[in-house]
């Protein structure tokens, strides 16, 4: 109760005192034109500076929706660019007619990831999208920095999928954009780590050289950047193997996109029907 | 002193102020004020709500019948009546406000008189200066004009704590 009784009084004290220099300001402001644009820009800038401060306050708490629209509008642009390479390729036909499988025939899907494993041999991740949204089994995962892996299962509003970090996983990689082709696995130990290997000993590589997906198989689209080559050793004196360190760090992923070989039941289909007429010949 | 007489001699005082404020504008680096002494002075029974409202009427008075500038005098006036209790407990000791008594330089000693003064004097000034310069003048300019106030308004000051004390007078 003592205690009160000595906040109470203080409390109106310094409401006075306040309202007092409100009042003061005020009278300043009203009746001097140098005051007046004085007060007005130091009211300004407190403003400014109060309006910041929430402003940047607001901005942090929305800052996972922010992401989640940059993410989409990140999507809508490289759709944009597969377009354009597309079209590119298209009418470029005599120079490089493998490049025209490489964006056209696939189709893509924007998602977040829901859950990562990292610290196991068989990493797997979880994915926001599943079935409704035309996602598939056997898909790719990929993002802006390279494969992050394939669809496992497919649920109705989630996916199941085999993280590159996982030892079961092998992607087929080239060294640059016409080097030899070879398998390329995780080195379970670390997030950024590969290796690329049965690569021929005559194909000369040197370290720095970019790794792309090779577009053999039919998961992946061609040409996809996955990291760079590191130093090599040759295993059973037949080919090398190459260290490469990944563009993409699974510690720091959040937004994929899964891409889809519209394709690929075509081609399964012409795989069956092609083995009953090789063994009628 | 009664209250009545304390009453005249504020009156006064302000009305000295008010003078000053019109007769004695020697330069503009000297602000010659008397008020923040005079709220500091103010019986001790006279409470910060009340001291609040005098300091706030008394500043416009004196803007109003000599400097011109509305609302300059109450705003930096106000703050003075806002920290003179905690000033005096912390100059004169809390005893001074439980036994209801004033300061006077006889029984608290120049030093410590004068330490009151130069801070009220100086929360006034600091204020005071700033409003009054908008923005517009150089630091250097403000900071001569502080220290020239400064000291001018403390030599003022001690002749008021000198009327005003009552106990000084018996």
């Amino acid at each position: 109760m003592p205690a009160n009784r000595n906040i109470i009084p203080s409390i109106i004290n310094a409401v006075i005192f306040i309202v007092l220099e409100i009042a003061a300001l005020n009278m300043l402001n009203n009746n001097e034109k140098l005051q007046n644009i004085w007060i007005s820009a130091k009211i300004h800038g407190f403003m400014a500076k109060a309006w910041g401060g929430s402003e940047s306050i607001r901005r942090y708490f929305n800052l996972s929706k922010e992401n989640e629209d940059l993410a989409q509008e990140n999507f809508a642009l490289s759709q944009k660019i597969r377009k354009y390479q597309a079209y590119i390729e298209l009418n470029h036909i005599s120079e490089a007619d493998s490049a025209i499988t490489k964006t056209v025939g696939f189709k893509y899907i924007p998602a977040s990831i829901i859950k990562v494993s990292r610290n196991k041999q068989h990493n797997y991740i979880i994915i926001s999208k599943g079935s409704n949204q035309g996602i598939t089994p056997k898909s790719g995962i990929i993002s802006r920095n390279g494969v992050v892996g394939i669809i496992d299962a497919v649920g109705k509003e989630y996916s199941y999928a085999l993280s590159f970090m996982n030892s079961e996983i092998s992607i087929s990689a080239r060294l640059g954009k016409q080097g030899a082709v070879g398998p390329m696995v995780w080195d379970g130990r670390s997030t950024k780590g590969a290796l690329l290997k049965e690569i021929p000993l005559q194909y000369k590589f040197h370290p720095g050289d970019t790794i792309y997906t090779s577009g053999y198989s039919s998961i992946f689209p061609a040409d996809i950047p996955l990291g760079v080559a590191g130093t090599s050793r040759i295993v059973n004196g037949a080919t090398n193997e190459i260290k490469i360190k990944l563009f993409q760090d699974f510690s720091m992923l959040r937004y994929v996109t899964v891409v889809t070989n519209v394709g690929e039941v075509e081609m399964n289909d012409l795989e069956k029907s092609e083995e009953p007429v090789n063994e009628k010949k | 002193m009664s209250q009545r007489n304390y009453l005249i001699t504020y009156i006064v005082m302000v009305a000295l102020q008010i003078l000053i404020g019109n007769y004695f504008r020697l330069t503009p680096l000297i602000t010659l004020t008397l008020l923040p002494a005079i709220i500091l002075c103010l019986p001790d029974r006279v409470g910060t709500g009340g001291a609040l409202l005098i300091a706030f009427v008394s500043g416009l008075a004196v803007d109003w019948l000599s400097e011109g500038v509305i609302g300059l005098n109450a705003l930096a006036l106000v703050p003075v009546a806002f920290v003179r209790k905690g000033v005096i407990n912390l100059m004169f000791g809390t005893e001074l406000s439980e036994r209801h008594e004033s300061f006077s330089i006889r029984k608290h000693g120049l030093g410590k008189v004068s330490f009151a003064l130069l801070m009220v004097q100086s929360l006034f000034l600091v204020i005071y200066i700033a409003a009054d310069g908008a923005g517009l003048r150089s630091t250097s300019f403000n900071l001569i004009r502080f220290s020239l106030s400064l000291l001018t308004g403390y030599l003022l000051s001690l002749l008021i704590v000198d009327i005003a004390a009552p106990d000084e007078r018996k």
